[in-house]
């Protein structure tokens, strides 16, 4: 094995689950006390104690509607991942269409579910379909992308072997690229489901009748405390819960530590050219888009009034009589919404990068609190929101809070994880001159993170979004989000679907802005880690 | 069933018409390379004319970056040509490769870490579209010094031994065309040595048309019927040094006067002062 970093491992608690596990039971017991001592003439935080008294006098109810929700998020997970499968094996086989597929599935990723689920509610009815599709939606790309990327990071020595038998494209998939892949897959499963289970609970905020969506709706509206903090922490435990059991699937299909995911790019040298190629690519994207929607929605002969085209957004925002009353209800509902969700995000992705640093310096904390902010990352929005709001309040600091909350984490496991790419014998060299572990980090680990902070960066553009517009429509009553919950209800939807459309192009806006940045930066600072 | 006839009959399955079995002549007529667009093209290859004998060891030497893998790219059909062209046989390199019958060793060994030792040479077998034959691998492995370490993954093997691995995964397609490029860069002296007397003999026994692209004068001299020596950017062959030693060739080849005197005019042709080498 070679070494990253050479901090020695501490000894002092032994095996990290029981490093884990402690630091679960601390928590736990911080968090009883809390509520007896300090809090408890408030009724916003319920105490374990009480949780569990609620989970044991409807044992029945929580069941079903945890099993309803894990049904429909395994389902989704398969969906989702077998198009995944389907759309990276197809990159591998055609090269040619991975700029197009990429540019495809990234448009699909930054939809927002919050609005994908009434347009997939009127079309579906009360089935479950709408959850599963959502949770299909919620996977696909943290899956397609690490492997397309696995299965491009072959050595080319390896593509040479097979090309110099006269070989072709599928039997270097066969042969090579899947199975070098399998660590790629093995990581981005681990994200993907309990992204599953968050997918089908949006799903069921729609009308479903059954689950733990149901259950999370129900208690923010009765205003039940510990009803809410149960089935949060129901939910809670089942996305770690399914992030541990994929970690064991992949830990049995593939030995080892995962790699770590910096790019989905492939290495392209800057010219006029390319840049002429990434434009009509855009375009043809945009085009695809268009006739897909036109067509499907053509295609499956779905009534006009709730199942619009593209030239039905076009009039209700541009030629309609009352189109610019239109715009400025939904951007003044999408300004609100931005106002949120840029400072959240821009907060959530410092204090993710600082805490990493701090990681560094207090090795020790790392040890502990890693697998801890690991499992949190699975922790759902759907539960996070309503304890925030109940915490903070309905207003703006709650929604600022809940997008820095979603940000943070992933940034946070990123960022600790891209500080350790350091090689050893990079840290060996400043340990020779007695380092202190600050200059170390600011020289050494802090530039060897940039790839891994600009990955988290990116992929947290949509889910700030999501973070923000599921906020809203839960509870604050403000922004782009309730706008989507009030046309929902009021069936408005022309509004709707151009909310669905406005929202999406700012998601997709905003993961190439930071995609720009982050190709400068790197060129700037480390130019050999442009791919 | 014993071994011998399970053997017999799976390498009956790879027997090929006998006019093919014959080593192949290469040609590069007038060959050009050149990388890259407009303004920022490199000059790779310039003006590269040569024959392979059939069934001949030919040497490559020059500096780092002359250009020596790209011309073993070109003839492996790894790469093509800017203009000129590669023949074997009379024909274009994909020829040869479709039937299986070209093999290339790489810088690197380049074996699949999740395939144990044997599962890789057997990979060859399949990427040529012949039968795996099993009792023909262990053969060759135990020939290459890797006996006991069939079911070893790659990891588990020392650099020379993953090398011996990639050797044996060369030969295991009985290919008439054999590329190496700089096969034993990357291993210590000692092991280089070993190698450098076992190739010859696997090779010999196989009578293929092989290519050897190195940066060891020794190496090129102990092993080759004829020496080329490239220029550096763009790589043009500045000179033709025939090896008339004797095969099989062996280690006290080294110390003669017609070794040394070989040396020398590898050394010479490649602009480096001849008495250095002499005093080596």
């Amino acid at each position: 094995m070679n070494r990253l970093g050479s901090e020695p491992r501490a000894k002092l608690l032994g095996d990290p689950w029981v490093n884990s596990l402690l630091m679960v039971g601390a928590l736990l017991l911080a968090w009883e006390l809390l509520v007896r001592l300090l809090l408890s003439e408030r009724y916003i935080l319920a105490a374990p104690s009480a949780i569990l008294e609620r989970l044991a006098s409807r044992p029945d109810l929580y069941a079903r509607a945890l099993l309803v929700t894990l049904r429909e998020a395994a389902l989704g997970f398969l969906y989702g991942n077998g198009v995944a499968l389907l759309l990276a094996t197809l990159v591998a086989l055609v090269p040619v269409s991975e700029r197009l597929v990429q540019n495809l599935a990234l448009v699909v990723f930054c939809l927002p579910l919050v609005a994908t689920g009434p347009v997939l509610r009127v079309m579906f009815g009360t089935s479950d379909g709408p959850q599963i599709t959502l949770a299909a939606l919620a996977v696909y790309y943290t899956t397609f992308v690490p492997l397309v990327v696995g299965l491009r990071a072959i050595p080319a020595s390896w593509r040479d072997l097979v090309v110099s038998y006269g070989r072709g494209r599928l039997a270097m998939l066969r042969y090579v690229r899947a199975r070098a892949a399998v660590p790629y897959l093995v990581a981005g499963l681990q994200v993907a489901a309990p992204a599953a289970v968050l997918g089908a609970m949006v799903g069921e905020f729609t009308g479903a009748e059954r689950g733990m969506g149901v259950l999370v709706i129900q208690g923010i509206r009765s205003l039940d405390v510990v009803a809410t903090w149960t089935v949060a922490s129901l939910a809670t435990v089942a996305s770690i819960a399914v992030y541990l059991l994929a970690v064991a699937f992949g830990r049995w299909l593939s030995p080892g530590t995962p790699p770590l995911l910096l790019t989905a790019r492939p290495s392209r040298k800057p010219s006029p050219a390319a840049a002429w190629i990434s434009l009509g690519m855009a375009l043809l994207t945009g085009l695809l888009i268009l006739g897909v929607w036109q067509m499907s929605m053509d295609g499956l002969q779905l009534n006009r009034f709730f199942a619009k085209r593209p030239g039905d957004v076009w009039a209700f925002l541009v030629t309609h009589a009352n189109a610019g009353s239109h715009r400025r209800q939904l951007f003044q509902a999408l300004g609100s919404t931005l106002g949120v969700t840029v400072p959240g995000y821009f907060a959530g992705l410092g204090v993710g990068l600082l805490t990493a640093c701090g990681f560094e310096l207090f090795p020790l904390v790392r040890q502990g609190a890693m697998p801890v902010a690991i499992a949190l990352r699975s922790v759902p929005i759907i539960t996070t929101a309503p304890l925030v709001i109940i915490v903070m309040g309905r207003g703006g600091a709650s929604l600022i809070t809940l997008v820095a909350v979603m940000t943070f984490f992933p940034t946070l496991i990123a960022c600790a994880q891209g500080l350790r790419q350091v090689p050893g014998q990079v840290i060996d060299v400043f340990n020779t001159f007695a380092a202190h572990r600050l200059k170390i980090l600011v020289l050494a680990r802090l530039p060897a993170a940039l790839p891994a902070f600009f990955a988290a960066a990116r992929i947290a553009v949509p889910t700030a979004v999501l973070a923000a517009t599921v906020a809203e429509w839960l509870a604050t009553g403000t922004g782009i989000g309730n706008l989507m919950a009030l046309t929902y209800s009021t069936s408005n939807y022309g509004l709707l679907w151009s909310a669905v459309v406005v929202l999406t192009l700012v998601s997709v806006a905003g993961y190439g802005i930071v995609a720009g940045l982050e190709r400068w930066v790197l060129s700037q600072v480390a130019p050999e880690q442009v791919v | 069933m014993t071994v011998d006839l399970a053997s017999d009959l799976a390498s009956r399955a790879n027997l090929r018409d006998p006019s093919a079995m014959s080593p192949p002549e290469v040609r590069v007529v007038q060959g050009n390379k050149t990388f890259g667009w407009g303004s920022t093209q490199v000059p790779a290859l310039a003006d590269i004319n040569l024959r392979l004998q059939p069934g001949s060891l030919t040497a490559l030497v020059g500096p780092s970056g002359c250009g020596k893998s790209t011309l073993l790219r070109v003839i492996a059909g790894l790469e093509t040509l800017s203009s000129g062209e590669v023949l074997i046989d009379g024909q274009p390199p994909a020829v040869l490769k479709q039937r299986g019958e070209i093999a290339v060793a790489f810088q690197d060994p380049s074996l699949l870490p999740w395939r144990t030792v044997e599962s890789n040479v057997a990979l060859a077998q399949t990427l040529a579209r012949q039968s795996v034959n099993r009792q023909a691998i262990r053969d060759l492995l135990a020939r290459v010094g890797l006996k006991g370490f069939e079911r070893a993954k790659p990891a588990e093997l020392s650099g020379g031994m993953r090398q011996r691995a990639a050797i044996a995964r060369c030969l295991i397609t009985q290919p008439r065309l054999l590329l190496l490029d700089e096969p034993f860069g990357a291993v210590d002296e000692l092991t280089r040595r070993r190698l450098n007397l076992e190739l010859p003999r696997l090779w010999e026994e196989r009578g293929a048309t092989a290519l050897l692209v190195t940066h060891s004068i020794d190496e090129a001299v102990l092993l080759a019927d004829e020496i080329l020596v490239m220029s550096v950017r763009p790589g043009r062959i500045v000179a033709r040094i025939p090896v008339r030693l004797p095969r099989p060739r062996q280690a006290q080849i080294l110390r003669s006067p017609e070794f040394h005197h070989l040396v020398a005019q590898v050394s010479e042709a490649l602009g480096l002062e001849p008495v250095l080498e002499g005093q080596r």
